[in-house]
């Protein structure tokens, strides 16, 4: 008789411990692959988190080690501009999602009759941007774009206008629109053409910083140009005081700030003694603190569950084998030999795991997502894939394994007579 | 021609008690042997070194001319020598015939039935058997292997009078019907009466205390 037959026999005919084995089995397994369903449940809550909130830094002119010097309109920094070079450079760099920089001018706009435009101030608020969805009114939900499309980088003479300003002057999309920075000063005049329309969500007077250039401008008079158009704005405008001061730069894994910001600062064309790199990932360490949290309560009960279950499993196999040494005394004395014996009680725990690990499958559907909710997680979120039953089978079955070695050797250490004589 | 050979064999216990002391001994196909003496002398020790159960701390012991230990106590226990013990040692999940199969690929029911067990009784539970039909199931198990060698350890101990004359037939039987080599260890001056050859073991020391002829 093969031990295979052995084996099926023991677990037939000893089906109270068999069942006990199973319920266990079936228990831990189950309560381990709801672990293992709400952890990456929670992974991905984390991911979505990262992404959601985001994070950025900005790349600033350092204006403590530039120099000063004083013009028409007062003192200035000599400190470098940012250029449209360096700002591309940086934001190559992997794992940003977006960027956006401002040259603000101030200029005068004309419809194409020539007639300037009717609003609430005497010139413009202008943003020159390369992707205006990334600026911070836009991002802070003060500006929705409402028609069209954003200004982006491969735009060289697109314009962005309020919604106020387009029906004070009876503007759509397509319309072309001439920017003067200076008429007085012959500046030159720049063509450019209506992209989008933006609506004001938010009140001016919620303006967080009140004292400047900005805050003397009505949000109806805010428009954005491409980066391009801004630029011609302001040729031959002799002044030094204008050019890009800085750069935001939007990452798409807020967890992964700090290390695109140690590769922006590995670019070597860049001289880093007159620029200054700031993270702002406050909203995301607040939240990633109590994710992190959980996620660290999750796995502990994840290695709580395995290793109780583990020695659990070793104290039942461990009495379970000291209950058979009688039977364990007289296999060997009839000739098989201790690993046949070994394989049996192996086989017998496996053959029972068999039909416990595809039914803890089935039952962890239910309890993950039950328990699940425990953790602030809806259960259509909390889902038993395939890749956890897999780790759970063949991690299961090595540790079952092992646990069976662990509790044989008291037994096997000894020789048949020894065995046969401590029953008798 | 001598199946096994003991010799010089000497087993200390737990490294302190010495219980065999220099045992020489052979035993042949065909005959039945008795190892006599009083309970702790080492019989029981003897027969478990003969049948590869333990290992002698000196000396040898040889099957057919090659040292046993050095050829594996393992396929020693399943090829050469078959164990019938007073207390049956069956296994408990499994039937009388599936017992027997334990040993044998071949149909276990004729030697079963030969030793008076019914269909029935060969299907039900060992456990649910009496204890001489335990002890047929046991006899079973070791005649239905290829061993020629049959060790019985107090075969009849455990059993009444009349089944106890009936095991000591089968075993009688089987040395010289079935021509195997039967080494039984008893206190019982009944049963080693009926063997062949009977050694006394004292204080650890072996003596051939009685030599017969055969009976059938």
């Amino acid at each position: 008789m093969n031990l295979g037959i052995r084996a099926a026999l023991y677990t037939m005919r000893k089906w109270k411990k068999t069942l006990l084995l199973f319920c266990l089995l079936l228990s831990v397994t189950t309560l381990v692959l709801s672990g293992l369903a709400i952890a990456d449940a929670q992974e991905e809550q984390a991911e979505e988190v990262r992404q959601t909130t985001g994070a950025s830094f900005t790349v600033q002119r350092d204006l403590s080690s530039g120099g000063w010097s004083s013009g028409s309109g007062g003192s200035y920094s000599t400190q470098e501009f940012m250029t449209g070079d360096m700002i591309q450079k940086i934001a190559a760099v992997d794992g940003i999602s977006g960027y956006d920089a401002s040259l603000i001018t101030l200029p005068r706009i004309f419809k194409e009759n020539g007639k300037e435009l009717e609003h609430e101030n005497y010139s413009f608020y202008n943003y020159g941007s390369y992707n205006s969805q990334y600026h911070k009114l836009f991002l802070s939900g003060r500006f929705e774009l409402i028609e069209g499309s954003h200004i982006t980088d491969d735009m060289a003479d697109g314009i962005i206008i309020s919604k106020e300003l387009a029906d004070q002057n009876s503007l759509k999309i397509g319309d072309t629109l001439t920017g003067i920075y200076y008429p007085e000063n012959n500046t030159p005049a720049v063509d450019m053409k209506i992209v989008g329309i933006f609506d004001v969500v938010a009140d001016k007077d919620d303006q967080l910083n009140m004292y400047t250039d900005s805050s003397y401008y009505d949000y109806s008079s805010f428009v954005f140009c491409s980066m391009e158009a801004a630029e011609g704005l302001i040729k031959g405008w002799g002044e030094d005081g204008d050019g890009i001061s800085e750069a935001y730069y939007y990452v798409t894994d807020a967890a992964q700030l700090d290390s695109v910001i140690k590769e922006v600062r590995n670019i070597p064309s860049i001289n880093w003694n007159n620029y200054t790199i700031t993270a702002n990932d406050e909203v995301y360490q607040n939240i990633s603190s109590s994710l992190t949290d959980t996620e660290t309560l999750i796995t502990t009960l994840i290695i709580v569950i395995t290793v109780v279950s583990m020695v659990l499993m070793i104290l039942i196999l461990s009495m379970s084998i000291r209950s058979r040494k009688r039977e364990i005394g007289i296999l060997l004395a009839v000739g098989i030999a201790k690993p046949a014996v070994l394989l049996q009680y192996m086989l017998e725990t496996l053959l029972i795991a068999m039909v416990a690990f595809p039914l803890a499958c089935l039952s962890s559907q239910q309890v993950a997502g039950t328990l699940g909710t425990l953790f602030g997680k809806t259960a259509e979120n909390v889902i038993v894939t395939p890749q956890h039953f897999e780790l759970v089978v063949i991690a299961g079955g090595i540790l079952l394994v092992v646990a069976i070695l662990l509790s044989c050797i008291p037994v096997f250490r000894f020789k048949p007579k020894a065995i046969l004589a401590q029953m008798e | 021609m001598n199946i096994i050979e003991v010799k010089n064999v000497g087993y200390v216990y737990n490294n302190k008690k010495k219980v065999l002391r220099s045992i020489n001994m052979s035993v042949e196909e065909g005959k039945m042997y008795a190892i006599l003496g009083p309970s702790g002398c080492g019989k029981t020790t003897l027969l478990s070194l003969i049948g590869g159960l333990d290992s002698p701390s000196n000396g040898q012991i040889l099957y057919d001319g090659q040292d046993i230990e050095k050829n594996g106590l393992s396929g020693h226990r399943k090829n050469h020598v078959a164990f019938i013990f007073q207390n049956y040692n069956l296994i408990d999940y499994l039937t009388p015939k599936e017992n027997v199969a334990l040993t044998s690929k071949l149909p276990t029911m004729p030697i079963l039935e030969r030793l008076g067990l019914t269909k029935e009784e060969a299907n039900r539970n060992v456990l649910k058997l009496s204890g001489g039909q335990q002890q047929r199931v046991a006899i079973a198990r070791a005649l239905a292997s290829e061993a020629k060698v049959l060790l019985a350890d107090e075969p009849t101990g455990n059993l009444d009078e009349d089944t106890a004359r009936d095991i000591t037939e089968i075993l009688k039987e089987s040395a010289h019907r079935m021509n195997k080599c039967v080494v039984v260890v008893t206190h019982s001056e009944a049963l080693a009466k009926e063997a062949d050859v009977v050694f006394r073991l004292k204080r650890g020391e072996l003596q051939i205390s009685k030599n017969q002829e055969r009976n059938d």
